[in-house]
């Protein structure tokens, strides 16, 4: 058989076209940094593969789990914005607890636990034996928890009390973070000048970048961090934590 | 009777449309940064659409089951998928997708233009066959210092990273450097890039060894006129191999009856070997042609 040049577009259009179709399909054509968890031999999505980086969004679209029942069982201001309130959010809003000696933040393994009891899926941590208080009478009051796990729950809980600082109610903190993304960001042209003045303080800088603070403020982040052979993306990243 | 050279308005669609697709991607890399939407189609990077990636994370990705820093999934995807078409009709990547090689064809027609039948033909035969080995060094050395360094180290030299990201600081002097020369070698040589350095060209060109569709001469009906040899952008040798199997050549068809070889069904790429009957038919037909030709060669 002769092969001409339509046969080529032909093979590029199947193999290329279709392949991306395909493996788009099966999920195996991702262009930015999977956020997907990973999913079990069941075919569910996986309670140990949820990460801090995590928003309520992704957790209801992911466990079908209502963000709205996340933020009444942790008490987080019904205004809070569930596209933009991560997992890690919640260890700004809490003070630390100390149980049996140990010191616990509510934070991402304690909406493990949650989505675990509110959905039924076995998850077994192994650093969170309590819970607030708010969050297990949420879980009782729906019937989520029953039997023996509702005895064990109702005898293992806290107090939840919120930190006393400019973080004190979630929906404050998600309001500042998105009033802050909105006011500065670090960009491909932000100089290191710029940088400075949005406070970010030079031991910061050093911190984060592992270089002192140039002469020469002027230059752009990204040119600085090019120079001294490091990706911008990452550095960019740390800057916007 | 030499036959003029056509224009294979299908290959250039598809160069035309791959590298409006990455013109559009850097445009909305570029729409992003001034903090605007992007257009059409998301804003993946420049990386998640090469399919080389692929390649320089492998070792990471076998070994530590993660991906080289900026590389994402669909680069593995996508080396895969070419790596199949390669297998299949050789490096189609190479003469019909690849953008970078586009914009050097593009600006080599210039350089032919103004050089005419010099162009393409300035280097040494002996040293531009050493020359083509060189890619290989690059790919070993680009695999190894990623696999160390577990950062994609290429980008710093990558002359179509450079291209398609021209605007923004990220670039570095050096890959600048190296997309300057290149470009102004392309107005000298066809594809230099390509042929000399390319790691992914290096690569792909090692499945021209074991192709299934593969670049056939029939030499009972070949009028000898070397037109094929002219045609190739990759100064491969045609008329004088039966079975085409050169590392170098990018499955552009430039030289098939198609658009070069005048003689039809004397150089072609086909999956079946010929059979019998019909070669004597042709040959029947290439005898009368021949009789009808008095030479050619360069």
């Amino acid at each position: 058989m002769k092969i001409k040049s339509i046969h080529i577009l032909l093979a590029i259009i199947i193999i290329i076209g279709g392949g991306i179709f395909l493996a788009s399909e099966l999920d195996l054509y991702n262009t930015t940094k999977v956020r997907t968890p990973k999913k079990t031999v069941e075919g569910l999505y996986d309670i140990i593969d949820i990460r801090g980086s995590h928003n309520l969004e992704e957790i209801e679209k992911y466990f079908k789990l209502p963000a709205s029942s996340v933020i009444e069982a942790f008490g987080l201001r019904p205004d809070t914005i569930p596209e933009f309130f991560q997992l890690k959010d919640m260890k700004e809003i809490f003070k630390p607890v100390e149980l049996e000696g140990e010191e616990y933040i509510v934070e991402t393994d304690t909406v493990k636990v949650f989505t675990s009891l509110y959905m039924k899926i076995p998850y077994v941590s192994d650093e969170t034996f309590y819970l607030p208080e708010k969050t297990v009478n949420y879980l009782v009051e729906n019937d989520k928890i029953s039997g023996e796990e509702k005895e064990y729950w109702q005898g293992h809980t806290f107090k939840m009390e919120y930190l006393d600082s400019k973080y004190l109610t979630a929906s404050e903190f998600t309001r500042m973070v998105v009033e802050e993304t909105e006011e500065f960001a670090v960009k491909g042209n932000t100089t290191i000048q710029e940088l400075l003045d949005s406070g970010i303080t030079e031991e910061k800088f050093e911190e984060v970048t592992g270089f002192k603070v140039p002469d020469k403020t002027s230059v752009s982040l990204r040119d600085f961090i090019i120079e001294k052979g490091f990706e911008f993306g990452e550095v960019k990243d740390k800057f916007a934590e | 009777m030499a036959k003029k050279q056509k224009k294979n308005l299908i290959r250039l669609a598809v160069q035309i449309f791959f590298l409006a697709l990455i013109i559009l991607i850097s445009f909305n890399h570029f729409r992003n940064e001034q903090g605007l939407a992007p257009l059409l189609i998301g804003n993946p990077s420049l990386h998640a659409v090469c399919p080389f990636g692929g390649v320089v994370t492998i070792y990471t990705y076998f070994s530590e089951g993660a991906f080289v820093q900026n590389i994402q999934q669909s680069s593995v995807t996508l080396m895969w998928l070419v790596l199949g078409l390669t297998l299949l009709f050789g490096p189609v990547f190479c003469g019909w997708i690849c953008p970078f090689g586009t914009v050097e064809e593009f600006v080599g027609k210039i350089g032919r233009n103004i050089f005419k039948k010099r162009y393409n033909n300035f280097i040494p035969f002996k040293l531009d066959k050493l020359l083509k080995y060189l890619r290989y060094v690059v790919l070993l050395l680009v695999v190894i210092l990623t696999a160390t360094s577990g950062k994609l180290l290429f980008s710093n030299i990558d002359p179509y990273f450079a291209l398609f990201n021209i605007w923004s600081s990220e670039v570095t002097r050096l890959s600048l450097l190296v997309l300057g020369l290149v470009l102004i070698g392309s107005l000298f040589v066809e594809r230099p890039w390509c042929k000399y350095l390319c790691p992914f060209g290096a690569l792909l060109g090692i499945f021209n060894l074991f192709r299934i569709v593969k670049l056939k001469r029939n030499e009972k009906t070949c009028i000898n006129c070397k037109a094929c040899d002219r045609a190739c952008p990759m100064n491969i040798n045609i008329s004088t191999s039966k079975v085409v199997s050169n590392h170098q050549c990018i499955s552009c068809l430039l030289c098939t009856d198609e658009m070069a070889c005048p003689v039809s069904n004397s150089l072609n790429f086909s999956v079946l070997e010929r059979k019998d009957s019909k070669e004597d038919s042709k040959e029947d037909s290439g005898a009368k042609i021949k009789e009808s030709i008095s030479g050619g060669g360069k």
